[in-house]
C-alpha cells in the first residue's frame, strides 16, 4: 500500500495523470486481478523493482528476459488500452511483434473485457514506475526472428471473446475463469505438444486440460485432475483451498515452483474465488479409467517398529526422513506432509521427489499462516543410489504405487549445488558464533 | 587381548616408530591392533612402506611434534584401551581428535574469559582460574610428564610399559607429580576429559571412527528421532549413524 | 560521538522470552518497536538444521549457544571477605545468546507458580509465625496474586503449545487418574496440548513414587504432544524425543522458542524491528534521572549507536537486566551492610540434588530418548505442600525424572567407585549407559542478606566496563532442606529396585561450586514489590525510580521457586504487558504511587 501513494503522489508530481481523476475501486481491482495472474512473478527480475522486467526465462531455443510493465516509458508508459489489450489478450506488442508465447496470452484471452480495463488502470496508476529498458534475447539469428511466433499464435492461441460460461453452476464458473484464464494454471500443468503450446487450454478441451506436465527446472507440475494416485482425487475441495491459501493443508505443504504462486499470487486470493478454484478444479475427472482410493498398507510401518529395516531404501528412510514423515508416512498435520498416499510422489516422472529429496525446501510464511518449515536438502549427504533406493521407499511403501528409480536418475539431477560433500566443511567447532 | 599381548615389545616397537613414521599410525580406523600385529610379518622393519589397508587414512599430525604425538597415542591407549569391551582411543582415532581441536578457538582459550588479574591457586569450587589454555597445557604438561618418566628410569612416558604407564597417570590424576609449568592435576584431567570427546564425539571431528564409541555403549547418534521408542523397555535396534551419514 | 539513530517508540534490550512477548504486545498497541539482540540472528534454519544439529561437541561441550564469555562473564565470591574471581568457563549456570536468548537453548520445563510462592513471607509467617524465618533471610512477597496472573499463564501456555494434564478446571476435577497435579492450583483452561508420552525411567520413578505414597503427575512441557497453532498462527512440529534438547536448536519446531513460537508473527511487521549484534551498553537518563531516553549500543561493527526511545523494556537474562540498571544508574545500589538500596537485592538461585539408579541389563532405560519438558513428577514436598514445622527449613522442591537426553561424552555416569578411565570405566560405562534412571529434586532457593550482585571493582568486559560481581554461598537453610529432600528422593530411588544408587546432594558447609553445572535458574538482583526501599520494580515491573523502564525476567523474583521459572517469566511478562498498554500508554508516569 506504501508503495501505492508513492506512486501516486510520483504521478501527481510529474503531472502526467490525475490519480484523483482515477476509479480507485477499478485500481484496486486491478491489483487484486494482478495477483490473481501473478504478474509480478515473471515480469520482475531478481532483486529488482517490481514490474520492472529483466527475469530471464530459459527455453529451448535461447534465454528470453521479462519486459518491463511500469507506467514509465521504457515499460507501459505510452500504451494505449488497445495497445494493453492487444499484448495481454492477443500476443502482439505495441511494435506489432508477436510476443514470446512464455506470455500466456493463449490464457489470458479468457479474461474479460471489464477485468481487463481494471488491470490497465493499476498499470498505469497503481505502479510505481521505473525506468528501465527492455533487455534484448539471447536468441541467436535465426531463431531470434519473430515471424514464426506469429503463425504459432494465428495456429495456437484461442480467439479473444468475453469468457462465456460453459457450467451451471457460477462457482464453478468462475474457477474456471480464473483457472483457465488469468491463473494461467495450464501454462506449468498442462502438458505442451512438441510445437510448445499447451495440449488443451480448458476443461472442456480435452482430457489433458492440467493433466500434469513434464519436468520444468527440475520439478513436476503435477496434474490436477481427479485422479487418486497422482492427480487431486485425494483432496477435498477444503484442503486445496487451505493449500492455495496457506501454502499447507493437513497432508500437504508446497514446494518447487508452486512456492512463488502460494506466495505472489493465491495468498491474496479472497475465500470466494479459492473455493471457486478448488470447486472447478474438483469437477476435473480422474484420466485414469481404472482410477481407485489410496489404500493404506501397514506392512511397512511395522516392520519399521518392529525394528526391521531390511528393505531396501528402508534404512536411508530411517536415517533421514523418518524423524519428520514417519515410520509410519502419515507425517504431522500440517506442519510435515504426509507422504503415504500423496499424490505428488507417485507421478509416472520422479523428478519431483528426487530434486526435495537432494535440494530440500522451505514452506513459504502466508500472511495466515507466518511460520516457514525448512526441509534440509540431503544432496551432501546421499549417494546417487541411496537417494534412489529411498525415492524407490517412499514411491512403494504405505499403499504407495510409485514405479521405483534407479541411481542414474539421481546423478541426471545433480547440479553444481546438489553434490556430495565429505562434510568436513560441517564439523568446524568455533565455539559461539 | 590379554595384558600380555598388549606389551608385545613387536608393537611397543611399532608404537614408538609411529613418531617417526606416522604413516603407520594407529589413529585410523577400527584396524588398528591388527594390523599392527600383521605387520611385522607382512613388513620387515625398514622394508618398503605398509601398503595402507583399504580405508585407513594415515592421519599427519598439525600441532603435536613427534614427541608429544608418541605421548598422545601412548596416554589415550591406556585412558580407553583396545580391549574385551571392544576398540579403544586409537581404533578411535583419538589422537587424530586431540590434534584437529588444538587448531581450533577452543584450545586458544578464545571460548573463555582470560582477562587478568589470574588466581591459579584458587580453590576448586571457584572453576579455571589458571593463564594456561588447552594447547600451552598439553604443550608443557607433554614436556613435564616425559622429563618425570625419564628420571624415573630414563624413559619417555610412551616407552614405558603398560603397567607404568598407568601407574603414571594414576600419579598425574592424583596431582602427585609437582610440576613447575602446569598442574599435573589439570593436565591430566584436559588430557581426559579430551580423550573421552574423541572416543564419543560425531565422527565429523576426526574421533569416534567406525562410531566405536558409540557402538561399545549403545548410542544411536545423529538419527534423533525416537517417537516409537519412548514407551518400550527394549533395547533400540537400529546401529549408530553418523552426521555424514554413515552407519556403524 | 555517537550515531544517532531515529526515535522510537519502544526500546527493547534483549530479544528472548521476554523480550519476544514485550515486541508482539507493544506492536499491537501500535507502538512502533526495535529490539536490539547482542548476539546473531538464529533460526531453527540453518542453525537448528538436521542432522548438523545433532552435534554434542559443538553444542553441549563447546557451548555454542551460550553466553559468550570471552566478551563479558561474571564474577563470584562466596562472601563480602573473599575477593571475586571471573567466572573464567561456563560452568554452574548457561545464559543464552542471540536471537532467542536462553529461550532458544532452553529444556521446556513449563510450571506456574505454586500461589503460596507469590507471597512466601506472608504465608510462613502466617502459618510457622515471624520467628521460623531465620533473620537473615529475606525473602518477600511478589506483590501480585495467583489469581491476577492465571489469565496470563493461561495465555503464556497458548503461546507455548503447552502439554500437560490440568487437575482441575473452573473447579471442576478433571485430571485424577490422569496424571494430573493434585497440588496444582486451579486453571480455567486446559492445557493446550495433552501430556507427553512418559519414557521408561519415568514410568519406573512414576510407580516407585505412587508405592511409596506420593502423587505422580506428568511435567507440564512446553515440548509439543503433538502438531499444534498458536493464537499467532505459528505452528509447531511434535516432539520425536530426540534427545537434543537443553543447549540445543530444536530442528523439529517443537520446543517453544521465540524464534518459532513468536518471531513468525512478528517479521511481517512494519512497526517491528529486530537489530542482532547490537550490544546494550547503558540506558541513558534525562537529567531529572527519573526518565530514561533511550540506550546506547554498540553495533556489529563496533560503532558506538545511540537510540533514543520513549520507553525502554529491559528484556535481557536475569544477570544482564541488573548489570544494565547498575551500569545506568536506575535504582539505588544494594548494599548488604546497611542493607538499604535494591539493585542487586535479594540475589537467589535453585537448590539442586540428583539421584541416579543403576540397573540390570534387562531394563531399557534408552537415555539417549528425551525431551527437555518431559517427565513424572512429584509435588508432595514442593511449596508448603507438607508441614515445615517439625523439620525447621523454609522451601520447598518438586522431584522428577525429567529425562532430556543423556549423550555420550557429558551425559554417562556409572555407579559409585567406578573408576574414570581404563578398562573398568569403558566396561561400566557399556553396562550402565541405557540401563539407569535420573532423578532431581528441584528446589526453591531462598534470597538471604549476604547473598547479591553488585559491579566488579576490578574486573572488566571487552567493553572497558565492570564485570558484575556475584556474591552468593549456600545457607544453613539450603544445606537442610538439601538433605531432607535427598533422603526423600531417595525413597523414591530404593523403590525401584536398582543394582546401585549414586547421590548428588549437598554436604554441611558446602560452598556453591561454579565450575559444576546445577541450573541457569539465577533470581531476583531487580525484583518487584510493593515498597520501593525493599524492591526495584512495583508490581507491574516498572522501574520505581524510572518510569519509563520495564524490567521483566526472573531478575524481577524475590526469590527462586520450586518450580522452573520461565512459566512465571512469561505469565509476568504479559501482566506487565497489559499494563503499559492498557495503563501506561494513556498516562506515562508511575503505575503505582511509591
Amino acid at each position: 500500500m506504501k508503495n501505492f501513494v508513492i506512486a501516486t503522489l510520483a504521478l501527481l508530481g510529474s503531472g502526467a495523470l490525475h490519480a484523483a481523476e482515477v476509479d480507485q475501486t477499478l485500481i484496486k481491482q486491478g491489483e487484486y486481478l494482478a495477483r490473481a495472474g501473478d504478474c509480478v512473478a515473471c515480469h520482475t527480475g531478481k532483486g529488482g523493482k517490481p514490474f520492472a522486467g529483466g527475469l530471464p526465462m530459459e527455453t529451448p531455443i535461447g534465454t528470453i528476459y521479462s519486459t518491463n510493465i511500469t507506467p514509465d516509458k521504457t515499460g507501459l508508459g505510452d500504451y494505449s488500452f488497445d495497445d494493453f489489450d492487444q499484448a495481454v489478450r492477443h500476443g502482439v506488442a505495441k511494435n506489432g511483434d508477436t510476443l514470446y508465447p512464455a506470455m500466456p496470452y493463449p490464457s489470458y484471452a479468457r479474461v474479460s473485457e471489464a477485468d481487463m480495463k481494471a488491470l490497465y488502470a493499476y498499470f498505469m496508476h497503481g505502479v510505481e514506475p521505473v525506468a528501465q529498458d527492455n533487455k534484448a534475447s539471447d536468441i541467436p539469428w535465426p531463431l531470434s526472428m519473430r515471424w514464426p511466433l506469429m503463425g504459432w499464435r494465428w495456429l495456437f492461441a484461442p480467439k479473444v471473446e468475453d469468457y462465456k460460461a460453459t457450467s451451471d453452476d457460477p462457482v464453478i464458473e468462475r474457477g474456471a475463469y480464473l483457472v483457465e484464464g488469468l491463473g494461467h494454471c495450464g501454462a506449468c500443468h498442462t502438458p505442451r505438444a512438441l510445437t510448445m503450446q499447451e495440449k488443451s487450454l480448458s476443461a472442456a478441451d480435452g482430457s489433458e486440460f492440467l493433466a500434469g506436465s513434464a519436468p520444468l527446472e527440475g520439478w513436476i507440475a503435477k496434474s490436477l485432475r481427479g485422479d487418486h494416485k497422482d492427480g487431486l482425487g485425494s483432496w477435498s475441495e477444503e484442503q486445496l483451498v487451505q493449500f492455495l491459501k496457506t501454502g499447507r493443508s493437513d497432508r500437504s505443504a508446497v514446494f518447487g515452483g508452486m512456492s512463488d504462486v502460494v506466495t505472489h499470487s493465491m495468498q491474496y486470493m479472497s475465500d470466494g474465488d479459492l473455493t471457486a478454484i478448488a470447486r472447478y478444479l474438483k469437477s476435473l475427472p480422474a484420466n485414469d479409467p481404472n482410477d481407485q482410493p489410496h489404500q493404506y498398507d501397514e506392512k511397512v510401518a511395522k516392520a519399521l517398529w518392529n525394528g526391521d529395516d531390511s528393505h531396501r531404501g528402508a534404512s536411508v528412510y530411517i536415517d533421514n526422513c523418518a524423524a519428520c514423515h514417519r515410520t509410519d508416512g502419515h507425517g504431522y498435520t500440517r506442519v510435515f506432509p504426509a507422504l503415504a498416499g500423496n499424490p505428488v510422489l507417485q507421478t509416472d516422472d520422479a523428478t519431483s521427489l528426487i530434486h526435495i529429496v537432494l535440494k530440500g525446501g522451505t514452506l513459504p510464511a502466508t500472511h495466515t499462516a507466518p511460520s516457514t518449515f525448512t526441509m534440509p536438502g540431503f544432496a551432501w549427504r546421499l549417494s546417487d543410489q541411496e537417494v534412489a533406493d529411498v525415492v524407490s521407499f517412499i514411491r512403494g511403501s504405505w499403499g504407495n504405487k510409485g514405479a521405483p528409480v534407479s541411481a542414474k536418475d539421481v546423478a541426471g539431477l545433480r547440479t553444481d549445488d546438489m553434490k556430495t560433500t565429505s562434510g568436513d566443511d560441517l564439523g568446524q567447532v568455533t565455539g559461539h558464533n | 587381548m590379554s595384558d600380555q599381548d598388549r606389551d608385545n615389545p613387536r608393537r611397543e616397537f611399532l608404537r614408538k616408530s609411529l613418531t617417526l613414521i606416522p604413516v603407520v599410525t594407529l589413529a585410523s580406523t577400527g584396524l588398528g591392533s591388527s594390523v599392527l600385529q600383521a605387520a611385522p610379518e607382512t613388513a620387515p622393519a625398514a622394508a618398503a612402506p605398509l601398503p595402507a589397508p583399504a580405508g585407513v587414512n594415515a592421519y599427519q599430525p598439525s600441532f603435536f611434534t613427534a614427541e608429544e604425538w608418541a605421548f598422545i597415542n601412548a596416554a589415550v591407549a591406556q585412558l580407553i584401551p583396545n580391549d574385551a569391551q571392544g576398540p579403544g582411543a586409537l581404533e578411535a582415532g583419538v589422537p587424530e581428535y586431540i590434534d584437529r581441536q588444538m587448531n581450533t578457538p577452543y584450545a586458544a582459550g578464545a571460548l573463555w574469559y582470560m582477562q587478568g588479574p589470574f588466581n591459579a591457586d584458587a580453590a576448586p569450587e571457584m572453576g579455571w582460574q589458571s593463564k594456561l589454555v588447552p594447547k600451552d597445557i598439553y604443550r608443557l604438561g607433554i614436556a613435564a610428564t616425559d622429563q618425570w618418566a625419564k628420571a624415573l628410569n630414563g624413559k619417555t612416558f610412551a616407552e614405558q610399559d603398560s603397567a607404568t604407564r598407568d601407574d603414571l597417570l594414576k600419579q598425574l590424576e592424583a596431582g602427585k607429580p609437582q610440576f613447575d609449568a602446569v598442574p599435573a592435576k589439570i593436565f591430566f584431567n584436559l588430557l581426559l576429559q579430551n580423550t573421552k570427546e574423541g572416543f564419543f564425539c560425531d565422527p565429523i571431528h576426526g574421533g569416534n571412527k567406525g562410531m566405536v564409541g558409540w557402538t561399545m555403549i549403545g548410542f544411536p547418534g545423529a538419527r534423533a528421532d525416537f517417537m516409537d521408542w519412548v514407551e518400550r523397555n527394549e533395547q533400540y535396534p537400529f546401529p549408530a549413524v553418523s552426521i555424514r551419514g554413515e552407519r556403524a | 560521538m555517537a550515531t544517532v539513530m531515529k526515535k522510537v517508540d519502544a526500546v527493547i534490550v534483549g530479544f528472548g522470552w521476554t523480550g519476544a512477548i514485550m515486541a508482539k504486545e507493544l506492536t499491537e498497541a501500535g507502538l512502533n518497536v526495535l529490539a536490539l539482540e547482542r548476539g546473531p540472528m538464529q533460526d531453527t534454519y540453518p542453525d537448528g538444521n538436521y542432522p548438523q544439529v545433532i552435534d554434542e561437541l559443538t553444542y553441549s561441550v563447546r557451548k555454542k549457544l551460550f553466553q559468550d564469555i570471552s566478551k563479558e562473564t561474571v564474577t563470584i565470591r562466596h562472601s563480602v571477605n573473599d575477593v571475586a574471581l571471573p567466572n573464567r568457563q561456563l560452568g554452574a549456570f548457561l545464559p543464552g545468546n542471540g536471537v532467542g536468548g536462553a529461550g532458544l537453548h532452553w529444556s521446556g520445563v513449563h510450571f506456574r507458580v505454586d500461589p503460596i510462592e507469590l507471597r512466601m513471607r506472608s504465608h510462613y509467617e502466617e502459618r510457622y509465625g515471624k520467628s521460623f524465618i531465620p533473620k537473615d533471610m529475606t525473602i518477600q512477597d511478589f506483590g501480585v496474586s495467583y489469581e491476577e496472573l492465571e489469565p496470563f499463564f493461561d495465555f503464556a501456555e497458548k503461546v507455548f503449545g503447552t502439554s500437560g494434564q490440568a487437575w482441575t478446571v473452573k473447579g471442576q476435577l478433571v485430571g485424577q487418574g490422569k496424571g494430573g497435579n493434585p497440588y496444582a492450583p486451579d486453571r480455567s483452561n486446559p492445557f493446550p496440548l495433552e501430556a507427553q508420552k512418559n519414557t521408561v525411567s519415568a514410568q519406573l520413578f512414576g510407580k516407585a513414587a505412587g508405592e511409596v505414597g506420593y502423587k505422580p503427575y506428568n511435567l507440564p512441557s512446553a515440548n509439543t504432544s503433538g502438531p499444534y497453532t498458536n493464537p499467532y498462527g505459528a505452528q509447531m512440529g511434535p516432539c520425536n524425543f530426540c534427545g537434543f534438547c537443553s543447549g540445543y536448536v530444536c530442528y523439529m519446531y517443537s520446543k517453544a522458542s521465540p524464534n518459532v513460537n513468536i518471531l513468525p508473527a512478528l517479521k511481517p511487521l512494519p512497526n517491528f524491528e529486530l537489530r542482532p549484534n547490537s550490544h546494550v551498553l547503558r540506558v541513558n537518563l534525562d537529567s531529572t534521572k527519573t526518565k530514561a531516553t533511550g540506550v546506547t549500543y554498540i553495533d556489529g561493527q563496533g560503532r558506538e549507536i545511540e537510540q533514543p526511545a520513549d520507553l525502554v523494556i529491559l528484556g535481557a537474562f536475569q544477570l544482564h537486566n541488573v548489570r544494565l540498571m547498575l551500569l545506568s544508574g536506575i535504582g539505588k545500589p544494594y548494599d548488604p551492610i546497611s542493607g538499604e538500596g535494591v539493585v542487586g537485592r535479594n540475589f537467589a538461585y535453585q537448590n539442586m540434588a540428583t539421584i541416579k539408579a543403576f540397573f540390570d541389563k534387562d531394563t531399557h532405560t534408552n537415555n539417549f530418548i528425551g525431551a527437555g519438558g518431559n517427565g513424572v513428577a512429584i509435588d508432595d514436598f514442593n511449596a508448603d505442600n507438607f508441614d515445615h514445622g517439625p523439620h525447621g527449613f523454609v522451601g520447598g522442591s518438586p522431584m522428577w525424572v525429567n529425562q532430556a537426553g543423556s549423550r555420550p561424552i557429558a551425559g554417562t555416569s556409572n555407579p559409585p567407585g567406578t573408576p574414570t578411565w581404563g578398562s573398568a570405566w569403558k566396561r561400566a560405562t557399556a553396562d550402565y549407559y541405557t540401563h539407569q534412571v535420573s532423578m532431581d529434586a528441584h528446589g526453591a532457593h531462598q534470597s538471604y542478606r549476604g547473598n547479591y550482585l553488585d559491579l566488579d571493582p576490578v574486573y572488566r568486559d571487552a567493553y572497558g566496563l565492570p564485570l558484575l560481581r556475584m556474591t552468593f554461598d549456600w545457607q544453613e537453610n539450603d544445606i537442610k532442606m538439601n538433605r531432607f529432600m535427598v533422603e526423600k528422593m531417595g525413597k523414591i530411588a530404593e523403590a525401584m529396585g536398582p543394582k546401585a544408587i549414586a547421590v548428588v546432594g549437598k554436604k554441611v558447609g558446602e560452598h556453591f561450586n561454579t565450575a559444576a553445572y546445577q541450573t541457569t535458574h539465577l533470581n531476583g538482583g531487580a525484583i518487584m514489590g510493593t515498597d520501593p526501599k525493599t524492591s526495584a520494580l512495583n508490581r507491574y515491573l516498572q522501574s520505581w525510580d524510572v518510569h519509563n523502564v520495564f524490567v521483566p525476567g526472573a531478575s524481577a523474583f524475590p526469590q527462586g521457586l520450586g518450580y522452573n521459572p520461565t512459566g512465571l517469566v512469561a505469565a509476568l511478562t504479559y501482566w506487565s504487558a497489559k499494563a503499559i498498554r492498557e495503563q501506561y500508554l494513556k498516562n506515562p508516569g508511575p503505575l503505582v504511587q511509591a
